[in-house]
């Protein structure tokens, strides 16, 4: 039942918001019912919760977490309220929106509040009762930015969200900080574990933290100014989240923790104190509002700051004060807001410098607001005064230090006389005090159902406060019973208490309110009081632009956007992460090379030779860097210094391969080069430079330290395994290529898909690309085809795709191998397009990306014929077939898997080189057809 | 000595090549990338020390132990970064073409520019054979 | 005993499907779309199975070429690997989906690029062999590459630059790390690795220590946390909304892969290289939370706060792994698949909203109102919500699981201020994005001009949406998934004795025929 009660609400909105916006009575007829449907529920509930016990319902959700629900007398009374007077705002609703405001939307959003509000109110655990309470702060930000066509609606909802919703955040520690004390979130657990609470280390952040979000919610100083900005909202919902309902959580969360948290020191100060000053604050500036609903916002804080102070006075009976005015304002504040949304949609306009003399046009709403306002002052008969006397007297009983209980009672009285003096104003200055200003339409009373919330909720603040003891008493008994968690004190809810100092109290507020009200009418005519100059709305915003310029200024900061920079972060990263640990412990190990081998094998003049041309070339080609070309050539000549290095250490299919790379990539980058500036810029900025080259040299003097203390380690690799089996399990002498097509062929398979989606995004970028024809670059094609090249070229092509046959073949046992015999071939064949001359037809004439599909897929559907067999992917298997005349020919499964690669290297080879070779023919050809 | 050459050569390709790397323009970036691959790639053959100087490729009647060949895992490993490196560098030499007249420069330090729609992806759908202009 | 190849099915699926786009693409291209779509359903499957097999605690383990670990490479499904799989299968699937209705017709190669790209996620999460994961890196990146570029303007071509190059520096760190491991280990499987590093020499502790933390650096580099992840958010910002939303898992891979390292190679016995890293790893997570928070803040478009957003929850994740408790790395593995769930969706809807506001955008200013602001603006704050960890939705839970189990963790103030901060940020960035768009309208009327969200992308990201919102209501299973997947990482020994002891599959007759060599 507690979780139909809750999630009834959520489904009915779902289904609301699918009805069209025409429907107007269909939405609110449903949103209506299900109002009344809560208030059913809670009436089948009441026996067992008036009879004391606790109903509980709940299902497992998560990790210490349940999804469950609640009710007691506390949870009862609330959400007695939120129903009851759901209903009510539903039908005054239903006629305050305007035709063009779509009712579907704002019914939805209206029971999805309820429903979240109900969940806060029914939590049976901590952690759901934070959840619930951020979908009241996410639902209240929908509500009020319900007119999203109005600036103030837009900034006002953002604000109460993030106020409230920052607030939530905070909560939801506090809320895991009590929940690592306890031990669990569950509430009956919690409650119970009060003096553990106290006595815990984590007590003090725990209260801050929850309390931060007690006070954030119900609009306490200083995070008041969130509440006047939501009264951008439409009035009901002014009505029922802002002054009923939402901002009543944070009181509700002080009365449901009580029992857990308060009862300290800490406690009585932050609370009590936060209450009195907003109390008193809240009821000054409500004086000087303008607006209507502003005078019921500020009075809205002020009242709050009362509950919050009797929380805070830390006693029984303060907290039965409590929860009794937290029924009384519910009751009076929700009708005057409705009161002046009345006033407000009849008369359009809500400025109390225009409203006057209403009450000759309105009689009868003036009636129900005087008596609302009766309540709101706390004049006896009516509900405020009731509470309003609890609370003097507490605030009296205060017992602290001698100061703090002077202090109390006397700012109690003095924000007693100021809600005397704002609800003067708010009748005299509205119905009373000269007549209307420049209103835009005439007034009158409004349609008879949209009054009838408003008399049901004044009816009962007189029922209330006349007779107490029949109409609240037991539901004020059961509410205060639980929120106390034990037993009640002594007190009686009546109208006479006979004649006592709290009484006193009354009286002199209440005349001292009324004769401040109208000095201030002469003195200074309270319509040309200009607005505060300290608004927290300034402050807030303040503190947003600040963060908004913060943050940019900071993302300015960061290098993103610009490659050096980021670069340059990235390696100096990379520098301090290798440097750190091995300044802490050094390198280690000897500091003699000891090779098996002996020391220099094969390496003597040679690898001097190659070691001081390779070294010259490659600081060449950076000092020269500005020179593209220049560069470029020096590059190609380290790279062949390098793959001389590879032949001297042993490793010649390395020696093969980088030669070969070498010499694509070199004529790769000329045809690229043709195209971009042949010289760089100079640098901007010197230092810039400076810098680079400190993080470079570091860099290559670390790389070097690293390999220096390395080679002077005895290896114990694992690599002897595939010297071992290399012949005998892998058939192939070439150890360096079995392992590469064999043992580790998993890593050839992905690398030559890597090579063949690179040549697929270089065709896809370049080809049917244009290079536009007004371009002319920096030199012509850089001398490409003397004769000798040509004739070079052309008897080199069918040498070279023999050679690669060749390669292909005894790859498996002597150095060659696919990738190598895919490079020859394919490097001749361009060798001869680039020295027939500028005119090359499109890539695709000589190769198609289908060959790289292709290669891949020789490659691993030869590695699935294995899985056929029944063994993993990629396992060979070879043996020595002897074909007639041929004789015995060595045939591995791996050879296939290399043809593959061979596949995919030519083509992907092939579509890299020509791609940007077709540009190079479009400005050439260009120039002929000018020419001619 | 061996051990003082490949280290001090490796470094020098090292920082030569991450300096180019350090520049704002998109040709220079590759060339450092380049170098970098070159020092890498020698990186790679050293962790595996220097040996014997004799190819791993097996003989009869010589025991199958590094003190005879060279280690040839790092050899193959090197084999794949070398082709890996040549592709990335393939494509970004593309890339760098493509986008000088694109965004006709070759900067490659500037932020991109959320005010400006030029800038933004703008899909022609049906088109295919190219990417967009 | 059979080779499980079930294992290997999410790398070869994709990758085989891929080389056969590129042959369907020249003759049936009108078929591709269909391939493609049934190929990632079958990966799904696939994915799966061996999510159902792991959560048995079942470490299935697969001897490429039949060679025995740790001289071949080997493939291992833990739990931690086929929760990454299955993942990306799903994630994969609504990017692909989505694409149907555009962008898969809006340059060559799409399905080809898309499938290597799966390929390449599913082999990084499966492999147990260092350079194999490099291998892998490779090929998702340059992939990657490809979709990024994928019609792209200008702007994409730019940052695409930028950001190939950082991944290039990143690789080569990559392949000086692994070497140098290899150097000093003599070996690259992940498990053998962790066995010889454990033993390994005190001299050789501080060149270890230097290797691993390199690898560190790479793999920082790809989650993109700061100061390494500057390429991110333009690179997003760049990307067509399928590809973004692929790209959500990208920087997971790199979240994966220091999980994988941190626990398995560098864990608590490891020797010189025991917990290595772990306080400066918090320490950058934390920091990446908070300037990724201000990048929302400071974003001026949407996406851009996206990007940021994305940003924060791998600073979360990296900080939450660094942290490393059993709880902690539980909370953090849900909150890793809500997040990239969140952000896929997030990705598909900003680009549904941007192309309904004209020549505006996503920028965050005020237009045209979008042409169906009931869906878009609901799905919008579902979204939002989401990511920004506000109740009841996932992201919530996951923050609070990582926060519930750090409460006594050191400097757990750091992290906790951070979280919530960046909460809150969010909250405050998505909101001002959101009131702008779908409130702050500049004409009553929609562009005549706005394209309206296509059956495909709706398909997307309902689907999307619908693992949201699931993964909040069966929290307490995948909270149990998680917690038992934290367990299986803290216990390394198991992983590693599987590896190292899985057989090879013994010699069987019927081959002898087709060659006597075979093993």
């Amino acid at each position: 039942m507690l979780h139909a009660l809750v999630l009834l609400p959520f489904a009915i909105a779902a289904a609301v918001a699918l009805l069209p916006n025409t429907a107007r009575n269909a939405t609110a007829w449903l949103a209506g019912l299900t109002a009344l449907a809560g208030c059913a529920l809670l009436g089948v509930a009441a026996p067992a919760v008036f009879a004391g016990d606790v109903l509980r319902a709940s299902v497992p959700w998560f990790a210490g977490v349940a999804f469950g629900f609640r009710m007691d007398g506390l949870a009862f009374t609330f959400a007695l309220i939120v129903c009851a007077i759901g209903a009510l705002v539903v039908l005054y609703a239903r006629y305050y929106l305007a035709a063009e405001d779509p009712p579907a939307r704002f019914f939805a959003y209206l029971l999805a509040f309820m429903g979240a509000m109900l969940g806060v109110v029914l939590a049976d655990n901590l952690v759901l009762l934070a959840v619930f309470w951020e979908l009241t702060s996410i639902t209240s930000f929908l509500l009020i930015g319900f007119w999203r066509y109005r600036a103030d609606a837009r900034a006002g909802a953002r604000m109460a969200l993030a106020v409230t919703g920052g607030g939530g955040l905070c909560l939801v520690a506090g809320v895991l900080l009590v929940g690592h004390i306890v031990g669990s979130y569950d509430l009956d657990r919690v409650l119970a574990a009060g003096p553990a609470i106290r006595a815990h280390s984590l007590y003090a952040p725990a209260l801050v933290l929850v309390l931060l979000g007690a006070f954030t919610k119900s609009a306490q100083w200083p995070f008041h100014f969130w509440l006047p900005n939501a009264m951008a909202a439409p009035t009901p919902v002014s009505a029922y989240l802002h002054s009923a309902t939402m901002v009543k959580c944070g009181v509700f969360l002080l009365a449901r923790l009580w029992p857990a948290l308060g009862g300290s020191d800490l406690w009585f100060y932050v609370v009590g104190g936060t209450g009195l000053v907003t109390l008193a604050f809240g009821a000054y500036v409500a004086i000087f509002q303008q607006d209507l609903k502003g005078l019921l916002a500020y009075s809205t804080i002020s009242h709050l700051g009362l509950i919050t102070l009797l929380f805070g006075l830390d006693t029984p009976l303060a907290v039965v004060a409590g929860v009794f005015h937290v029924l009384n304002h519910a009751a009076f504040k929700a009708s005057l807001f409705m009161a002046a949304g009345i006033v407000d949609h009849e008369t359009g306009s809500r400025d109390m410098r225009q409203l006057n003399g209403l009450w000759s046009a309105m009689p009868i709403t003036a009636t129900l607001a005087m008596v609302a306002s009766g309540a709101m002052a706390g004049v006896p008969l009516v509900n405020g005064f009731l509470s309003k006397e609890m609370f003097f007297t507490e605030a009296l009983a205060v017992d602290a230090h001698r100061a703090v209980e002077i202090v109390v009672p006397v700012v109690a009285m003095v924000a007693a006389a100021f809600g005397v003096a704002y609800s003067v104003r708010f009748v005299h200055d509205v119905f009373f005090n000269g007549q209307p200003v420049g209103l835009s339409r005439t007034p009158h009373e409004p349609p008879r159902w949209m009054r009838i919330p408003v008399e049901v909720l004044v009816v009962v603040c007189l029922a209330v406060g006349i007779f107490p003891a029949v109409t609240v008493g037991p539901l004020l008994a059961v509410a205060a019973a639980s929120a106390l968690h034990g037993p009640l004190p002594e007190y009686s809810l009546a109208l006479w208490h006979g004649v006592n100092l709290p009484l006193a109290m009354s009286v002199i507020a209440t005349v001292a309110g009324t004769g401040f009200y109208f000095l201030l009418q002469k003195a200074l005519d309270l319509h040309t009081v200009p607005r505060l100059p300290l608004d927290g709305k300034r402050v807030f915003d303040a503190i947003m632009a600040g963060a908004q310029a913060l943050a940019e200024r900071v993302v300015r900061m960061l290098p993103h956007g610009s490659l050096p920079r980021s670069m340059a972060w990235i390696v100096a990263v990379a520098i301090a992460a290798a440097a750190w640990p091995i300044a802490e412990t050094g390198f280690g190990g000897a500091s003699v090379a000891q090779t098996p081998g002996g020391p220099d094998a094969g390496v003597g003049l040679i690898g001097w030779i190659i070691w001081s041309l390779g070294i010259a070339a490659a600081l060449a080609a950076t000092l020269r860097y500005r020179q593209r070309l220049t560069a470029l050539v020096f590059v190609g000549a380290a790279g062949l210094m390098v793959s001389l290095a590879f032949v001297l250490l042993a490793a010649p299919d390395l020696a093969l391969t980088q030669l070969l790379v070498e010499v694509v990539t070199v004529v790769l980058m000329m045809l690229v080069l043709h195209f971009l500036p042949q010289t760089a810029p100079p640098e901007l900025q010197g230092w810039r430079k400076i810098c680079d080259a400190g993080i470079a040299l570091a860099a290559g003097v670390g790389i070097a330290l690293i390999v220096q203390a390395v080679l002077a380690r005895p290896a114990d690799p694992i690599s002897p395994y595939y010297l071992e089996h290399a012949l005998p399990a892998g058939g192939g002498t070439n150890v360096v290529n079995v392992v590469i097509v064999d043992f580790r062929g998993f890593d050839t398979l992905g690398e030559i898909a890597v090579l063949g989606i690179a040549a697929l995004i270089v065709h896809a970028l370049l080809a049917g690309f244009r290079v536009p024809a007004s371009f002319r670059p920096d030199t012509p094609v850089p001398g490409w085809n003397p004769l000798l090249v040509k004739v070079v070229a052309r008897t080199l092509l069918p040498l070279a795709a023999m050679v690669a046959v060749y390669l292909l073949l005894r790859g498996h046992n002597l150095p060659g191998g696919g990738f190598i015999a895919g490079l020859v071939l394919a490097s001749a064949m361009i060798l001869i397009r680039v020295a027939g001359g500028s005119a090359l037809p499109p890539a695709t004439r000589f190769v198609h990306p289908v060959a790289i599909g292709a290669g891949v897929l020789v490659a691993g559907v030869t590695g699935l014929g294995s899985a056929a067999l029944g063994y993993p992917f990629l396992t060979s298997a070879f043996g020595h077939p002897v074909l007639p005349v041929v004789g015995e020919v060595p045939l591995a499964s791996a050879a296939l898997f290399d043809l593959g690669v061979f596949l995919t290297v030519v083509g992907a080879t092939m579509l890299t080189l020509l791609s940007p070779g077709v540009l190079a023919a479009a400005p050439a050809a260009v120039a002929r057809t000018e020419g001619a | 000595m061996t051990a003082w050459l490949i280290a001090s050569g490796i470094g020098v390709l090292t920082a030569t090549g991450t300096w180019l790397l350090l520049r704002a323009r998109t040709f220079d970036v590759p060339l450092g990338l380049t170098l970098l691959s070159y020092a890498v790639n020698l990186f790679i053959v050293a962790m595996g020390r220097v040996g014997p100087g004799v190819p791993a490729i097996v003989r009869a009647g010589v025991p199958p132990s590094l003190a005879h060949y060279a280690d040839p895992l790092p050899q193959a490993l090197a084999l794949t970064a070398i082709v890996i490196s040549f592709a990335m560098t393939a494509l970004l030499l593309a890339l760098a073409l493509k986008a000088r007249f694109v965004n006709d420069s070759d900067l490659c330090d500037a932020p991109v520019d959320d005010a400006s729609p030029a800038q933004d992806v703008d899909p022609a759908p049906g088109r295919v054979g190219s990417f967009a202009r | 005993m059979t080779p499980d190849h079930l294992i290997v099915a999410p790398i070869l699926l994709p990758l085989l499907v891929g080389a056969l786009m590129l042959v369907v693409e020249r003759y049936r291209p009108d078929v591709q779309g269909a391939i493609a779509i049934a190929a990632t359903v079958a990966l799904c499957a696939v994915a799966i199975a061996l999510l159902q097999r792991a959560a048995g605690d079942e470490i299935g383990v697969y001897l490429l070429g039949n060679w025995p670990a740790p001289f071949g490479i080997a493939l291992v499904a833990d739990r931690l690997s086929a929760l990454m799989v299955a993942m990306a299968a799903g994630v994969a699937l609504a990017a692909l989906v989505h694409a149907q209705s555009r962008w898969a017709r809006c340059g060559p190669h799409f399905h080809a690029f898309f499938q290597f790209q799966l390929a390449g996620l599913n082999g990084a999460f499966l492999t147990a062999d260092l350079f194999n994961l490099f291998v892998f890196f490779e090929l998702l990146l340059i992939a990657s590459y490809a979709l990024l570029l994928h019609a792209a303007g200008g702007r994409a071509l730019r940052s695409g630059f930028h950001y190939v190059v950082v991944n290039l520096a990143g690789s080569s760190l990559f392949l000086i790390a692994a070497s140098l491991f290899y150097a000093l280990a003599g070996t690259l499987n992940l498990a053998d690795l962790a066995v010889k590093v454990a033993a390994a020499p005190a001299a050789d502790a501080g060149l270890l220590r230097a290797a691993g933390l390199m690898l560190l650096v790479v793999f920082a580099l790809k989650a993109a946390v700061l100061p390494l992840g500057f390429w991110l958010p333009d690179t997003y910002g760049a990307a067509p909304a399928p590809v973004a939303a692929l790209f959500a898992l990208m920087t997971k891979v790199g979240v994966y892969a220091i999980l994988r390292t941190t626990t398995l190679v560098f864990g608590p016995d490891a020797g010189p290289v025991a917990g290595l890293g772990g306080p400066v790893l918090y320490a950058l997570g934390v920091g990446t939370i908070v300037l990724g928070a201000l990048g929302a803040l400071a974003a001026p478009r949407l996406k851009g706060i996206v990007a940021f957003l994305v940003v924060v929850s791998a600073g979360t994740l990296v900080a939450a792994v660094a942290d490393g408790t059993a709880q902690t790395l539980a909370g953090a593995l849900y909150y890793l698949v809500h997040s990239t769930l969140a952000a896929a969706l997030l990705f598909l809807l900003v680009e549904a909203i941007a192309r309904q506001r004209g020549a505006t955008g996503d920028r965050l200013w005020s237009a045209a109102p979008v042409a169906q602001p009931a869906l878009l603006g609901l799905m919008f704050l579902g979204a939002a919500a989401a990511i920004a960890g506000l109740p009841p939705l996932p992201g919530f839970i996951g923050k609070l699981g990582i926060l519930a189990a750090t409460v006594d963790a050191p400097h757990a103030a750091w992290l906790w201020t951070a979280l919530l901060g960046s909460g809150l940020v969010a909250m405050i960035a998505l909101a001002r994005a959101g009131s702008r768009i779908f409130w702050k309208v500049r004409q009553p009327q929609p562009d005549p001009a706005a394209v309206r969200v296509g059956g495909g992308e709706l398909a997307a990201i309902a689907g999307l949406a619908g693992a949201v919102v699931a993964l909040a209501v069966f929290a307490a299973p995948a909270q149990q998934y998680a917690m038992a997947t934290a367990a299986q990482l803290l216990a390394p020994r198991g992983y590693i004795e599987r590896v190292l002891g899985a057989p090879p599959v013994t010699r069987r007759a019927a081959v002898a025929v087709a060659g006597e060599g075979a093993r």
